[in-house]
């Protein structure tokens, strides 16, 4: 026994089934948003080609070398330029994080690491193999060359190394092995790579020689992705933290190593947090204020208070629940899109694992749904390692939702969100949720789990827009 | 993505390739006509240079010189094709008068001597320009005025390649010497200024 065991079906008002999928007020808006962001995106590669093109380039395909220097040097503009956008994917812009959150934004992010590293690798083979060509040396000789003939190469070299090492340390499997931190420090290794690059491109080729009038249009691309990173990724969190000057104001026991911290400020409405929103924290105690933790609210911000509630995982975060009243806490954030402002149905299902609750319990709090239209379903190995169900079960009851719990282990090697009985007796997601197709789906939990709900659900036949996911883990 | 945005990013970076490669075709054209031009210049200071000679020593050829040094100055003015070609031919009509006056010319007239400059030739990567120096008839120093500098790199192969010209010139005491390779815009640039500097020393 250990599929559904409590159902709290609640609410003075009847059912109404809402059928017609109303377009959302914030879907039209939101989506033109994200449009443009992306006609941007795909416009920069455009115009990179288009300079190389506009200087002649065209022309300079007659030779091997001929070809295979042109070739690298479009690879190698196209793989800078990929580089550029990864950099703005991560300086958590506010248009982007209203336009496909924080997680969504990194996920290209992630996924444009490896094709930029073959460009810039590609940029680096094919330059090497076209100028030894033209010089009728051998590859070797030629790097010699490059090195002693000329200028800014060894730095050139020097960020290619470095980059070849921020992709792979980021591979899966290799990051796997690494602490957070440890990855992390690597990581802004990317940082100096692109910097150290930059001399090579402008004294090197003939493209961005002095006077030409792209020389001007990269430097400008640099200086406009430098100030971004510096405005939102430093500057905008420190004076937020130091404008609002949270500290921990209690702490609630919420399950063995679970606790809720509620946070007290300055005009905290003025920080425009909402419901499902998460913050990368610091705690500023000993033995934590070295490690910066992204947690999601788990109570709708109020304007005098931030709630959060934290499992302690191996790591500093284990200190957390000691965490002394007073402490001061500086914030990078609100960020993510696991908000109202994603809404495209009518109805609402909200799905939670483990702690992956915290965001789910904000979000039933102020969701908008008719009453008996919004389903909550929490999953968890056994009754006893839920969380927050007490809360979950009062607002289901206040707003009218219906709250199931469904427990057990998953099966091993079966690549199921549900537990073993259920995956065996074909249970799906739109089997538990009435009208699923009418409905938006918020998913909290850690990754393989999450990928496994969101393929139940686009296996219902649920389109892409109407699912919303935050997976927990970095 | 959505359809819509597939659909206008395509076509804006298909306008904008589009921009680009129109802008590279332009100029791609006007580098050739350039080139055209040059030639066309050079031809027509030969033939300038020819017909002067030509009328100082035969009286006959004057005549004809006079013709060509009128289509000669059409050339000076207009790049086409067409009249650059008209010029060559003067050139050549010219040059004909003017071999029969050298022939004469040979036995008195001293060999030239002194520093001449080329003309500024311009390439894809920088304009190149050289000085050669004439004793007694043996081209005995070509100097770079100009190299081709657009970029680092083009720095060091106009660098490595001068040199190299400079001593195959000297021994072939013309610019008729091999490319070199890796360098075939120095080369090109580089022998193209040496030859307007012999032809205006007469060499």
């Amino acid at each position: 026994m250990s599929l559904d065991t409590r159902t709290t079906r609640s609410g003075p008002v009847p059912t109404p089934r809402t059928r017609a999928a109303l377009p959302h007020p914030a879907y039209g808006k939101r989506m033109r948003l994200a449009d443009s962001l992306q006609i941007l995106c795909v416009a920069s590669v455009a115009i990179v080609i288009a300079i190389f093109l506009a200087d002649g380039g065209a022309a300079r395909f007659g030779t091997p070398a001929d070809a295979f220097t042109s070739l690298g040097i479009v690879a190698g503009l196209v793989g800078t330029d990929l580089l550029l956008v990864m950099l703005v994917l991560a300086a958590r812009l506010p248009p982007i994080d209203r336009a496909f959150g924080h997680d969504q934004a990194m996920a290209v992010h992630q996924s444009l690491g490896k094709p930029a590293l073959y460009l810039i690798l590609g940029h680096a083979v094919l330059l090497i193999t076209g100028y030894a060509l033209a010089e009728n040396v051998n590859v070797f000789v030629e790097v010699w060359n490059m090195f002693t003939s000329l200028p800014d190469m060894p730095l050139a070299f020097l960020g290619l190394a470095l980059m070849i090492g921020v992709v792979v340390t980021s591979l899966l499997v290799v990051r796997r092995k690494f602490r957070y931190e440890a990855w992390h420090a690597v990581h802004l290794l990317a940082y100096l790579s692109v910097l150290v690059a930059i001399p090579h491109q402008l004294s090197v080729g003939g493209l961005l020689s002095e006077g030409a009038i792209a020389r001007y249009y990269w430097l400008a691309l640099y200086a406009a992705v430098a100030a971004a990173i510096v405005v939102f990724r430093f500057v905008l969190p420190v004076v937020r933290s130091l404008r609002h000057q949270l500290r921990v104001d209690s702490i609630e026991q919420v399950a063995p190593g679970v606790v809720s911290i509620s946070l007290v400020g300055r005009r905290l409405d003025l920080l425009g947090a909402s419901s499902g929103q998460f913050f990368i924290w610091r705690f500023w105690s000993a033995g934590l204020w070295w490690q910066a933790h992204p947690f999601s609210l788990s109570a709708a911000p109020n304007g005098r208070s931030l709630r959060i509630t934290v499992r302690g995982l191996g790591d500093a975060s284990a200190e957390l629940p000691r965490v002394p009243r007073g402490t001061r806490v500086s914030f990078e954030g609100p960020y993510g899109l696991f908000t109202e402002s994603a809404r495209t149905s009518p109805r609402v299902v909200l799905i939670a694992a483990g702690i992956g609750v915290a965001p789910i319990r904000s979000l039933l709090e102020t969701v908008s749904f008719a009453p008996g239209t919004a389903t909550v379903l929490l999953r968890s190995h056994s009754l006893g390692d839920t969380y927050l169900v007490d809360e979950l079960t009062d607002l289901c009851w206040v707003r009218g939702a219906e709250l199931r719990i469904i427990a057990g282990e998953r099966p091993t090697g079966v690549n199921t969100w549900l537990p073993a009985d259920a995956s065996r007796a074909g249970i799906t997601l739109s089997k538990i949720v009435p009208d699923l197709l009418y409905s938006d789906i918020y998913i909290c939990g850690p990754r393989p789990w999450t990928d496994a709900v969101v393929r139940d659900a686009r296996a219902g036949g649920v389109p892409k827009k109407q699912i919303h996911y935050e997976r927990f883990d970095w | 993505m959505r359809a819509r945005a597939v659909a206008l990013a395509t076509l804006a970076s298909v306008s904008i390739v589009g921009i680009g490669w129109q802008l590279g075709t332009q100029a791609i054209d006007a580098s050739q006509n350039l080139t055209a031009a040059t030639g066309g210049s050079a031809a027509s200071t030969a033939a300038t240079e020819a017909a002067a000679q030509a009328a100082a020593t035969a009286k006959a050829a004057a005549e004809s010189a006079a013709a060509a040094q009128t289509q000669a100055d059409t050339a000076n003015t207009a790049a086409s094709a067409k009249v650059a070609a008209d010029a060559a031919a003067a050139a050549t009509a010219a040059a004909d008068a003017a071999s029969a006056a050298n022939a004469a010319a040979v036995a008195t007239a001293s060999s030239p001597s002194g520093t001449f400059t080329g003309s500024v030739v311009q390439t894809q990567f920088g304009n190149m320009q050289v000085s050669v120096t004439i004793a007694n008839g043996a081209i005995t120093e070509v100097t770079p005025l100009q190299l081709t500098n657009r970029g680092g790199r083009s720095v060091a192969i106009s660098n490595q390649a001068a040199p190299i010209l400079r001593s195959e010139v000297l021994a072939a005491q013309s610019a008729s010497v091999q490319n070199v390779s890796g360098a075939t815009y120095t080369t090109d640039g580089y022998l193209r200024s040496l030859q307007s500097a012999l032809d205006t020393a007469g060499f």
